[in-house]
């Protein structure tokens, strides 16, 4: 992270006495690609809208570039924002749709023309200026959004599950057109989303809302591999969680005793105390299930189930810990209904978790 | 099974709905005196005596003039009243609409009794303005429920999204939120000519003689001497409203051509 | 983004229609009830005096309190106009009011404090001048009007009674008011019931056929439609020639209670089917089906499980038919005769014909709070949850 270039400083927000956003603090960096993810109602979308100016926070302050913001009206904040199913303007063409900001800022005809133009072409879309959005396909109103939030060059750009309503094809050409764009223009881009996997593609750093506060907010891969809380790592991806208390804690490595007995040497970045009750998680892709029990941490379990998934094989095994899920790649032997296996996996391949 | 029964009732029940509309509208074309079928002979005669006939040529102009000033005013207060109830940003919202849309459900009778009096007072009776003001009291609910509906079927994003691309408050209301509402603003000005058009009774109570409308004209022709003048009239009253629907229908749907 | 703003622009925006509906429409039916009160013209002109005499036994001389209530009155009159209707009234009980009532203001004029009557004019001593002035103002109570509007009255002991049967119809007229919008109403249940249900189990153009034939009279005029019943129903007209050529013969159709239910029916059809019809496309398809599958026959299965759903929308639309047909009076007034007159064509009449507006506006008041009722139970209706039949 640069320069913080949007602050939010101790924002709350209620809606008659129900509390949406908690004391939050949130800081972006100019250029920087910020996903906010969490499950609807944990309060990504009402920040985005106290950004976008549309809501104003019940205490606290947003300010952009040191300069307070909340105070200001949608239409003097300069931020281009993409919301969910576009709304574009049904009355207007293409190419009047992303004039408007640009005649609201008083722009002289030819100029606003060329800039059309340009941005039109930016989304390869020129060729449909004169049409109105009720005849384009959904992937083409997206990015006739795309290009009005972005024609008149704003400081910021919001956007708010902008492909949510896009097939699953068309929403990865997106995502790594919006990225690209992200580099080209340099710009700064709030992104709301409730699908981990866009998140964790597209930004930046990821924050993970719940429940009107921040979980964590991280690299996409600090926050897949070392989630700080439960919540982080059950929302993002399947993970095996398991219950115990540490029974030696080490540089960097702990040793969990589960309920059976059964001690889990983990990696950690937390200070733990030896007592202290925990969690570990476990990612079903670091789980390997081999007939010998040779590694650091190998459960003995039984195979409850196997589901072939095309690109691996999904396996359910009893172990002494409770029912685990491993995935195994495509071509590993199949597994019978109740064959004996060991569950195997290193200390870097889990995690703890504090309870 | 109960095929046959359907059909012949699904039949009937038609032919009792419009069986009035269609037999009236021939007979604004008879050459007979009475208003009576078989027509002997069609002539255009009580068409030309709708139209030159001083009382009937009267009371047509009267209801144009009344009609205009009632869509006129019933439109610019229902619209403005239906902007600001949209957001029930006003304590007791709900209960003022409701008192806006009495006007539809106290029987005209006793509003007319009501303005018969207080116009007296206020210097309104026997005036074109006494008959707008009444026409206008009971226009304005349907501009207000046309626009409501219209208000409510639009997007708020796409206001927000104006807003957000540096759009004034002011600004999204005229460009934005005013043309998407339009179809309900020219719907309910068509209810608001309509219900001037056809109003009768508080026309009776509040009207004089000058102001004596093509509904009041027909009224107590029907009453006093029947003529198929009524059934030409009842064909300019239909076609009146066509037309004005079809002019609404037209700018419509020119207006969402052109964006 | 001021919250404040916003609700004022909010406010300014309503304002107007808020005003212009409570200055033509609520302040006209504020006067409508108030001339439902009567009150006398000399009780409006003197009415101190009014007060002191009701007490007043009439035969023993004026007494002291009349007298001061009555110079009180006359130094308040703002000017001999004022004045002019009460003199107008008590000199039609006995003559001399005119010289009495001027004389003794002008005498007044500019004075102060308790004033001799009997010295200004000698009349005043004599108990024949004060009774006119007692009966005028006596007579009346504020809610004579309103009794009379039900055919009732006040005796002198202040008992309700009811007024001797053929003195007054009004009561009558209520009757056969709702008798006639609850026929209205039937007829539309019959007709509209059966009418929607059809509407909704067909699909395509049949159903936009049907859809057109209820809405295509809605949309045209009233009075146009009236028109048309008038001539469809009249002696010579279309249906009785159809009655006679399939060998029934003519039948009186109009100025009687048929036309009117007729016609009315016609006009009010629309508001039965719309509601029924709505609340049927919400009903999903297969429960009737469902039903059948479990072995209930068609009328059972719509007795059991179509009905109850759709109760909603035929109360709804029921009490729509009731509460416009109890206030209609066009149609009554063109197709019906002399026996099919509702409460609205009395109110017309008193108002229009006769200028009794004390009597209109008693009556008007009772259909008033009639309809009232009708309607807060339908709007009761219409926002609870829609589901719940």
């Amino acid at each position: 992270m640069t320069d913080p270039f949007i602050r939010l400083d101790r924002v709350s927000k209620a809606f008659g006495g129900v509390t949406v956003v908690d004391d939050l603090d949130l800081t972006i960096g100019r250029g920087e690609f910020v996903s906010l993810l969490g499950p609807s109602g944990s309060g990504k979308t009402t920040i985005l809208m106290m950004l976008a100016g549309f809501e104003s926070p019940t205490a606290g302050t947003v300010s952009l570039d040191g300069a307070r913001i909340d105070r200001l009206p949608p239409h003097r904040r300069n931020m281009g924002v993409v919301f969910q199913s576009y709304a574009l303007f049904p009355h207007r063409t293409v190419a009047e749709n992303v004039a408007f900001p640009l005649r609201m800022r008083g722009m002289a005809r030819p100029e606003v023309a060329g800039r059309v133009a340009r941005a039109l072409d930016m989304v390869q879309l020129g060729a449909f200026a004169d049409r109105k959005p009720a005849q384009l396909s959904g992937g083409q109103q997206q990015r006739v959004a795309l290009a009005r939030a972005l024609v008149f060059e704003p400081a910021v750009v919001l956007m708010d599950e902008p492909l949510g309503a896009l097939d699953k094809q068309l929403r990865e050409q997106m995502q790594l057109d919006i990225r690209d764009i992200h580099r080209r223009l340099g710009l700064t881009i709030v992104f709301v989303t409730h699908d981990q996997g866009e998140a964790l593609t597209m930004s930046d750093r990821v924050a993970v809302f719940n429940k009107g506060r921040i979980e964590q907010i991280a690299t996409p891969r600090e926050i897949y591999d070392h989630p700080r809380t439960r919540f982080v790592a059950e929302f993002l991806g399947e993970t095996n969680l398991i219950d115990g208390v540490v029974d030696r804690a080490g540089a960097g490595t702990a040793t969990i005793r589960v309920a059976d007995g059964t001690a889990i040497e983990a990696a950690t970045h937390h200070a733990l105390a030896s007592g202290e009750a925990v969690t570990v998680s476990l990612r079903p892709e670091r789980l390997r299930l081999s007939p010998s029990a040779e590694a650091p941490n190998a459960l003995p379990a039984a195979v409850a189930d196997s589901v072939y998934h095309g690109d691996h094989i999904r396996v359910r095994i009893d172990a002494p810990t409770g029912s685990l899920i491993a995935r195994t790649p495509r071509g590993a032997p199949e597994w019978d209904r109740g064959a004996r296996t060991f569950a195997t996996f290193a200390p870097g391949d889990c995690w703890v978790l504090p309870r | 099974m109960l095929r046959p029964v359907r059909l012949v009732f699904g039949l009937l029940a038609t032919l009792f709905l419009l069986a009035p509309l269609v037999a009236i509208l021939p007979l604004g074309f008879t050459a007979s005196l009475f208003l009576e079928y078989p027509i002997p002979a069609l002539s255009l005669r009580w068409m030309t005596e709708l139209f030159t006939a001083e009382i009937w040529r009267r009371s047509i102009v009267n209801s144009l003039i009344v009609g205009a000033g009632t869509t006129l005013l019933a439109t610019v207060l229902g619209t403005l009243a239906a902007l600001g109830l949209r957001d029930r940003l006003l304590p007791l919202s709900g209960i003022v609409r409701i008192f806006c849309l009495l006007p539809m459900v106290v029987p005209a009778v006793v509003m007319g009794v009501g303005m018969q009096v207080l116009f007296v007072r206020l210097g309104l009776a026997n005036s074109y303005l006494g008959v707008i003001v009444a026409h206008t009291v009971v226009a304005v609910p349907f501009v207000l429920v046309n626009v409501s509906a219209a208000l409510a079927g639009i997007d708020r994003r796409v206001e927000r999204a104006a807003a957000s691309l540096g759009a004034a408050p002011a600004t999204v209301l005229r460009t934005v939120t005013l043309p998407l509402a339009l179809p309900g603003i020219l719907s309910g000005a068509v209810f608001a000519f309509a219900t001037s058009l056809d109003e009768v009774v508080l026309t009776l109570f509040v009207a004089g003689p000058n102001q004596r409308t093509l509904a009041r004209q027909m009224f107590s022709t029907i009453r006093e001497n029947i003529s198929p003048a009524i059934a030409a009239a009842a064909f300019l009253f239909i076609a009146g409203t066509v037309l004005v629907a079809g002019a609404a229908l037209l700018v419509r749907g020119r207006l969402s051509a052109r964006g | 983004m001021s919250g404040l703003r916003q609700r004022l622009v909010a406010l300014a925006l309503v304002l107007p229609l808020l005003l212009f509906l409570g200055v033509f429409f609520a302040w006209p039916l504020v006067t409508m009830s108030a001339e439902a009160i009567p009150q006398s013209v000399v009780a409006r002109g003197l009415p101190r005096t009014a007060a002191a005499a009701a007490a007043w036994d009439r035969t023993t001389p004026p007494t002291e309190a009349m007298r001061e209530a009555l110079v009180a009155d006359l130094r308040a009159a703002p000017d001999d106009q004022a004045l002019a209707g009460v003199v107008q009234t008590l000199n039609s009980a006995k003559s001399g009011y005119r010289t009495l009532i001027a004389r003794t203001v002008a005498a007044l004029r500019g004075g102060e404090g308790p004033a001799d009557l009997a010295a200004i004019d000698r009349r005043w001593a004599d108990p024949a001048f004060w009774r006119p002035i007692a009966a005028e103002t006596a007579n009346t109570r504020p809610d004579a009007n309103l009794l009379a509007a039900l055919d009732l009255r006040r005796d002198e002991d202040g008992t309700i009674r009811s007024l001797p049967e053929g003195a007054s119809a009004n009561r009558r007229i209520l009757v056969r008011t709702f008798v006639i919008a609850g026929l209205v109403t039937l007829a539309c249940l019959l007709i509209g019931l059966p009418y929607a249900m059809l509407m909704a189990s067909l699909e395509g153009w049949r159903r936009q056929v049907l859809l057109a034939a209820v809405l295509l009279p809605l949309w045209t005029s009233l009075l146009v439609r009236t028109a048309a019943w008038f001539i469809l129903l009249q002696d010579n007209g279309p249906v009785n020639g159809l009655l006679r050529a399939v060998g029934i013969g003519a039948l009186p159709l109009i100025f009687n209670r048929t036309g009117v239910v007729v016609a009315m029916t016609h006009v009010l059809l629309p508001f039965m089917v719309l509601p029924i019809y709505s609340v049927l496309l919400g009903i999903p398809r297969n429960l009737m089906q469902a039903a059948g599958s479990m072995g209930a026959h068609p009328i059972r299965a719509f007795v059991e499980v179509l009905l109850p759903l759709s109760a909603r929308g035929i109360v709804a639309g029921a009490l729509l038919v009731f509460m416009a047909a109890i206030g209609y009076y066009i149609t009554p007034a063109l197709i019906g005769g002399p026996q099919d007159q509702m409460i609205s064509s009395i109110i017309a009449f008193y108002a229009l014909q006769t200028a009794n507006w004390g009597m209109a506006s008693a009556l008007g008041l009772v259909l008033l709070a009639i309809t009232i009722v009708l309607y807060a139970v339908y709007h009761r209706l219409s926002v609870d949850e829609p589901g719940r039949a």
